[in-house]
C-alpha cells in the first residue's frame, strides 16, 4: 500500500514554529509557554496523562483554538495571539489536514462525497479533478469498493481510514492525529496505524497525539511528553522510551508500558 | 463413561446446521384480539363497554343529524327547516365562494390552475415514493405561492382582480403558502443571527424572535389590521390582505426561528471543526455540511408548523379577510341562507371536516417523513 501523498520531505524547512504559546480555558491553563519546531517530513507523537493538553496543542496548530499569548507560525502564515483572523484559519486549514478521535465524517455524504466537498468547496478543485482524487486515496487506504456507503454502513475501522484518506484529499503538508485510535474497537485499531504508518513512510509531515506506544517507538522521529499544559520532554524514541530523564516521564511510561 | 477427550468432543460435533424453530403464533384470532381490547381486566370492561355506550348513542345521534334527517337539495332557506338535520343544501349550493370567494365567475380558471398545480406538486413532488430532496420541496414552497399570486392578481392581458375579491379556500391556500415561502426562509435567517459573530444582529434577531413568541397571533393581527396604517407614510396604503399576510409571515417566522435554532444546535460541533479543517470557509461550512443535517432534523416540526398555519388562517376572518370561515359566516348571512340555525352549524361542520382532512393528510406525511429517515 503505498498514500504517496507527501511533498519532499527537508526538515530544514519548518512546518510548524510554536513559541511561548500560552492558552486558557476561562481560569484554567491549558497551555503553558509552549514551545514545539516540526520541520518538513517530521513525525512527531505527543503523549501524556489525559488533561495534559496533548489535543488542545494540535488544536491550536490549525487554529481550532485560539490562543492568549504567543507566536505561532504554520506552513510560513504567522499567526500572533492578538490577530487570530478567519483568513488566517482559512489559509492554514487549506494546508493542514486533521483526523479526530470520533472520525468526524458528515454522515449525509457517502465516503467519496466525504473526500471531494473539501478540495471542490474548499479549494475550488474541478469536480472530475476532485473525484479522480478521491477515488484514488480510497485506492490507497483500501476501501474503493466503499465510495457510495454512507459513513453509517462502515465500521470504526473504516471509517477512520475514510477520515485519513479525506484529509490527505486536500494535499495538505500537515497532517494532525487526535488520538485517531482511541475510539476504536480493539480488533480496528490496527488497520488505522497500517495506515498511519504507511504514511508516514512517505515522508508526510504529520503530528499524532496517541496512547500507541509501540506505533511512537516504530514510526516517530521525537516524541513529545507533555503534562499540565506543558511539554515535559522532547527525545527520539529510543532515548524517550529506554533513558527518560524527567521523574514525571518515567511514571508515566511505568503506568502506560507496565501492562 | 471415562472415555477420552477426544470422544467426548466428538459427541458435540454437528454435521448438519440446526434447523430454526418456528416462533410462536403471534396473531390472535378476532376474538381473542376484541377481548384483549376491551376486556383485559373486568374493571377496564366496565369502562369500555361505558364508553362503547355514549359512543354509539352519540354516533347514532350524529349519524341520524349529518345523514337520516339531513337536508341535500334546495337553494335558500326553505330548502332546510330547523328539525333536527343538517343543512348540507346550503354547503353544496354555495360551493363558489367555500372555493373561491368572490372571484368572478369568468376568470375561475386562474384560481381552479392555482389548486390543480398545487395538487400536482403534492403528489408528484412532495408525496413521491422514495421522497424528492428536501431542497426541490423548499423551492417549490417558495416558488409556488409567488407563481399564484401573480396568476390570481392578474395584469397584463389578464383583468385585475384584487385580494378584497378572493376568498374560501383560495385565501386559505394562498396565505398558508405565501407564510411558508417567507416565514421558512425569513425563520431560518432569524435562527442563523442568533448565532451570529456580530452581537447586534444577535440581539435585534432574539429581541424579534422573543416579542414574537410572547405575543398571541391574534394581537399581531389586529396590530397589523389597524395599528399598522397609522405608521405608515399617507400615500402608501397596504391592503388589509397583505398586511394580514405579513403579520402572519412575521409571526410564523419567529416561530420557525426557534425550530430552525433546534436544528441548527442538533448538529455536532465536531462536523464544524472537520470542515474547517478540510478548508472549507465559514459559508461553505454552513451551506454543505451544517444546513444538509439541521434541516433534515427539523422536517417534523417544520410540517407542524404548517399545520398550525394552515388551521390559524381561518383567525383571518376576524378581522375581516374572508378566508373559508369568514366565507362560511358570510353565506349564512346571506338573504337566501339566513335564518334557521341549523345552517351555520352545518357549515361550521362542514369546516372542521375540511381542515381535519388537510391537516390529517399533513401528519401523515410529516409521520413517513420521520419513520423513512
Amino acid at each position: 500500500m503505498a498514500l504517496d501523498a507527501s511533498p519532499p520531505s527537508d526538515t530544514n524547512v519548518s512546518i510548524v514554529e510554536m513559541s511561548a504559546i500560552n492558552k486558557w480555558y476561562g481560569s484554567y491553563h491549558a497551555l503553558r509557554d509552549v514551545d514545539l519546531h516540526v520541520g518538513a517530513g517530521e513525525r512527531i507523537v505527543v503523549c501524556g496523562p489525559s488533561g495534559s493538553g496533548k489535543s488542545t496543542l494540535v488544536r491550536t496548530i490549525n487554529l481550532l483554538e485560539p490562543f492568549e499569548q504567543g507566536h505561532l507560525r504554520v506552513c510560513g502564515i504567522d499567526v500572533r495571539a492578538d490577530e487570530i483572523t478567519r483568513a488566517a484559519r482559512l489559509a492554514i486549514n487549506r494546508r493542514v489536514a486533521m483526523v479526530f478521535q470520533q472520525f468526524n465524517l458528515f454522515p449525509h455524504m457517502t465516503a467519496l462525497q466525504n473526500l471531494t466537498v473539501g478540495p471542490i468547496f474548499g479549494s475550488g478543485v474541478s469536480r472530475s479533478e476532485a473525484r479522480r482524487r478521491a477515488l484514488h486515496y480510497l485506492e490507497r487506504v483500501g476501501l474503493t469498493d466503499y465510495a457510495d456507503r454512507h459513513p453509517a454502513q462502515l465500521s470504526g475501522g473504516q471509517q477512520q481510514r475514510v477520515a485519513i484518506a479525506r484529509a490527505l484529499c486536500t494535499h495538505p503538508r500537515l497532517v494532525l492525529f487526535d488520538e485517531p485510535t482511541a475510539a476504536l474497537d480493539p480488533e480496528m485499531v490496527n488497520e488505522v496505524l497500517q495506515t498511519m504508518e504507511t504514511l508516514a513512510r512517505e515522508g508526510m509531515t504529520m503530528i499524532v497525539v496517541t496512547h500507541e506506544m509501540g506505533f511512537a517507538r516504530r514510526v516517530a522521529d521525537r516524541v513529545v511528553f507533555m503534562d499540565q499544559g506543558q511539554i515535559i520532554e522532547t527525545a527520539p524514541p529510543d532515548r524517550f522510551f529506554d533513558a527518560p530523564q524527567s521523574a514525571r516521564l518515567r511514571t508515566f511510561l511505568g503506568q502506560v508500558l507496565a501492562h | 463413561m471415562v472415555g477420552s477427550g477426544l470422544e467426548l468432543t466428538t459427541l458435540f460435533v454437528r454435521e448438519s446446521p440446526v434447523a430454526p424453530r418456528v416462533a410462536p403464533a403471534t396473531v390472535p384470532t378476532f376474538t381473542e384480539r376484541l377481548r384483549r381490547w376491551l376486556l383485559p381486566t373486568p374493571a377496564i370492561g366496565v369502562v369500555s363497554m361505558l364508553l362503547l355506550a355514549v359512543l354509539l348513542l352519540f354516533g347514532a345521534h350524529c349519524l341520524d343529524w349529518a345523514l337520516v334527517q339531513a337536508h341535500w337539495r334546495g337553494s335558500s332557506s326553505t330548502a332546510c327547516p330547523d328539525d333536527g338535520g343538517a343543512c348540507w343544501a346550503f354547503v353544496i349550493a354555495r360551493w363558489k365562494p367555500w372555493l373561491v370567494g368572490n372571484y368572478p365567475s369568468d376568470q375561475l380558471w386562474r384560481p381552479f390552475t392555482c389548486f390543480a398545480a398545487f395538487a400536482l406538486f403534492w403528489t408528484w413532488v412532495v408525496r413521491r415514493p422514495n421522497g424528492a430532496s428536501l431542497l426541490r420541496v423548499l423551492q417549490g414552497f417558495i416558488l409556488l405561492p409567488v407563481a399564484f399570486f401573480l396568476l390570481l392578481i392578474g395584469g397584463g392581458p389578464l383583468p385585475v382582480v384584487v385580494p378584497t375579491q378572493w376568498g374560501g379556500l383560495l385565501v386559505t391556500l394562498v396565505v398558508t403558502l405565501a407564510t411558508f415561502a417567507t416565514a421558512l426562509p425569513l425563520g431560518l435567517c432569524l435562527a442563523l443571527g442568533r448565532r451570529s459573530r456580530w452581537p447586534v444582529v444577535r440581539l435585534l434577531c432574539g429581541t424579534f424572535v422573543e416579542a414574537m413568541r410572547a405575543v398571541p397571533l391574534l394581537a399581531v393581527l389586529f396590530i397589523a389590521a389597524t395599528l399598522l396604517p397609522l405608521f405608515l407614510p399617507r400615500d402608501l396604503t397596504i391592503g388589509l390582505f397583505a398586511r394580514a399576510a405579513i403579520a402572519f409571515a412575521l409571526f410564523n417566522a419567529a416561530m420557525a426561528a426557534e425550530v430552525f435554532r433546534g436544528g441548527l444546535q442538533a448538529v455536532d460541533r465536531g462536523q464544524i471543526e472537520a470542515a474547517t479543517t478540510v478548508g472549507l470557509s465559514d459559508f461553505a461550512t454552513l451551506r454543505r455540511v451544517v444546513l444538509p443535517q439541521a434541516l433534515t432534523v427539523v422536517v417534523p416540526a417544520v410540517v407542524n408548523i404548517m399545520i398550525v398555519v394552515i388551521k390559524e388562517t381561518t383567525l383571518l376572518s376576524v378581522i375581516g379577510v374572508s378566508d373559508l370561515l369568514g366565507a362560511i359566516e358570510i353565506g349564512a348571512k346571506s338573504p337566501d341562507w339566513v335564518g334557521e340555525p341549523n345552517i351555520l352549524t352545518s357549515g361550521y361542520v362542514f369546516l372542521a371536516l375540511a381542515y381535519l382532512g388537510v391537516c390529517y393528510a399533513l401528519s401523515r406525511y410529516s409521520r413517513r417523513l420521520e419513520l423513512s429517515r
